[in-house]
């Protein structure tokens, strides 16, 4: 799973060193436009459905969070 | 009540005092009653609106909260009966209940907001399009007060109630204690717009006195008064006369006024923003932050990202986010994927939802053609800027672009600037056509000599005024730079000795005594965006 996401964070923006960054949004590094092309390609990839109330920065800051997310979306 | 007045001054010293006088228990109605004393003090018929949102909001919030408690009992007390579908179907049940209050407190909150904000535009464009046809169907002028801050607690409204349908926290049980949350005094004039989880808990705690607080406060008001008396109400004066005659000025002084405007609403509303931020500081309350040097921004939407950062926090919360992810917008983008390929098919919806954003951030500013055209401005350069990135991207690998040195950040600033000052045609402009036309007389008519043939002295600012505009611009440069290098300005001021300390604060108040704009041709009291 962790691959799968890596994959598709750097081809959404490979200038960003998602293993070491630890506040992705908290610092801006990822903005708004970007989530919402993240949130589109999990919810294609993972068959979860993230939605609007899901959108909280600390289930984005760091790629662990976003794995936590994805297995919390397909255990519901 | 105006920020800037000795009564506000003494209303602050005074509320302070006996705040933190009071038992604990009750700091928080001090704080309520403030409030409400300083709401009436500046509009006392306003105030039936503001407890109309206030009681509407606070009902609907207990009637979600009610509905998200009894939906979380109800699926602890079955969880292993129900399988993964009932789950979603119940959750589906209450979502649509939940759907229903949102909708009512937004339409009351939100009409009114709407009724007293929009209705003459809106009924005079009626008017306007019913005699083109010949008709005379005639939608009445209505005289409407528009309560302070009510484009402000409104926005602050809905954030709490989207919230609670959205279950982010629990709705709040003590109306008094709410109603303090929805009125307190420093951000209701304007802003920043606050969200319920961040400061309803600051307020209802007690807090003690304390020294670094009080200093810190202070030293953020005197800011706020050096921004507003120094810089915005000084710049103000060239300003309005050039907006006010627009056909007797062309080229470069039109565009002076243009970018001077865009610095005068600037240092007028982060001003206003930091006596807000530093009364509440005082208080032992910490409000959000609003603005974040936005002329240091390299493009458009970092602009945005910088300038009234809470009212572009709720647009993306509660406008881009659900739009950008709606399922309506997702068909769309499926649909135009098939006729115009991948990658228009993935951006559409994020597109069409920021161009939405934009022109409800535009139409927000007030009622008027005008801002709309200031919304369609930004959301056509962003959405264009975001288009063109790969062919840019190429162009600048193609001419060698070193885009990591200053030159090239600085060119982005000054270009960022640029784009920004001729938007400031739209919202400052008499009319969107008036604007146009000044755009138009900018570009075609340079006249370099201007800075050099006494024009700008003809603006109804002299020499001393210039300079006193230069000087405080190359100070707000100064700390610019310090805060964007990580410098706390206020600590180290903290760190100084005592005389020192002493000198600076007596040497900012007699700047502000000096150089502030005071007398005739001035309005120090007014704040432009608490018309808002």
């Amino acid at each position: 799973m962790k691959e799968e996401l890596m994959s598709i964070l750097t081809d959404l923006r490979p200038d960003v060193d998602f293993e070491n960054e630890e506040k992705l949004i908290d610092d801006g590094v990822l903005d708004s436009f970007d989530i919402v092309s993240l949130v589109s390609e999990l919810n294609s990839e993972f068959d979860i459905e993230i939605n609007v109330m899901d959108l909280e920065p600390e289930n984005f800051n760091t790629v662990e969070a976003m794995l936590e997310l994805i297995v919390k979306m397909q255990e519901e | 009540m105006d920020f800037i007045s000795a009564t506000f001054i003494g209303f602050v010293i005074i509320l302070s005092c006996i705040y933190f006088i009071v038992p604990d228990k009750v700091k928080w109605c001090v704080l309520l009653a403030g409030s409400y004393i300083f709401y009436m003090a500046s509009s006392v018929k306003a105030l039936c609106f503001l407890i109309i949102t206030t009681i509407v909001t606070f009902v609907c919030g207990r009637i979600l909260g009610n509905i998200n408690d009894g939906q979380k009992k109800y699926l602890e007390e079955h969880k292993g009966e129900l399988n993964r579908e009932q789950k979603k179907e119940i959750k589906a049940r209450t979502s649509k209940k939940k759907k229903r209050i949102v909708a009512l407190a937004v339409l009351i909150n939100l009409g009114l907001l709407i009724f007293l904000k929009y209705f003459n535009f809106i009924g005079g464009n009626i008017n306007s399009l019913l005699a083109h046809f010949g008709v005379n169907g005639q939608v009445p002028h209505l005289s409407l007060l528009l309560p302070l801050g009510i484009s402000f607690y409104t926005l602050q409204s809905i954030a709490y109630i989207v919230d609670l349908y959205r279950g982010k926290y629990a709705a709040d049980r003590n109306f008094f204690k709410f109603s303090l949350f929805m009125s307190f005094f420093p951000q209701i004039v304007q802003g920043p717009i606050a969200r319920y989880d961040h400061l309803a808990h600051q307020l209802y705690e007690p807090h003690k006195f304390e020294y670094n607080r009080v200093t810190q406060g202070a030293q953020l008001i005197l800011w706020g008064f050096m921004k507003k008396l120094i810089l915005a109400d000084r710049l103000a004066v060239a300003v309005n006369l050039v907006f006010d005659n627009p056909d007797s000025y062309q080229g470069f002084i039109l565009f002076f006024a243009a970018a001077g405007y865009g610095l005068q609403v600037y240092a007028d509303f982060s001003g206003g923003m930091d006596i807000a931020r530093g009364v509440a500081q005082i208080l032992g309350i910490d409000l959000a932050l609003n603005f974040e040097r936005p002329y240091f921004a390299c493009s458009i939407s970092e602009f945005w990202r910088r300038w009234h950062i809470t009212l572009g926090g709720w647009m993306r919360d509660y406008i881009f986010y659900p739009l950008s992810l709606s399922k309506a917008f997702a068909n769309l983008g499926k649909r135009t994927r098939k006729i115009f390929g991948n990658y228009v098919g993935k951006k559409l919806p994020t597109f069409l939802s920021m161009f939405i954003v934009f022109l409800l951030v535009g139409v927000w500013h007030g009622s008027s053609w005008k801002y709309v055209a200031y919304g369609v401005w930004n959301g056509v350069i962003i959405v264009s800027s975001i288009l063109l990135d790969p062919y840019y991207e190429k162009f600048l690998k193609k001419c060698r672009i070193d885009t990591e040195c200053f030159s090239w950040k600085f060119f982005q600033m000054m270009r960022t600037f640029v784009l920004c000052s001729f938007g400031r045609f739209f919202s400052r402009g008499i009319s969107c056509m008036t604007a146009v036309n000044m755009i138009k007389r900018t570009i075609t008519h340079p006249n370099p000599w201007v800075f050099f043939d006494g024009s700008f002295l003809q603006l109804g600012l002299d020499y001393k005024d210039f300079y006193v505009i230069f000087a405080f611009i190359i100070v707000l440069l100064v700390v610019g730079i310090m805060q964007e290098r990580g410098v706390h300005i206020r600590e180290k001021i903290a760190e100084q000795n005592l005389y020192f300390r002493w000198l600076l604060y007596i040497g900012a108040v007699v700047i502000v005594l000096i150089y502030g704009s005071y007398g005739p041709g001035y309005n120090a009291g007014e704040f432009i965006y608490q018309q808002f």
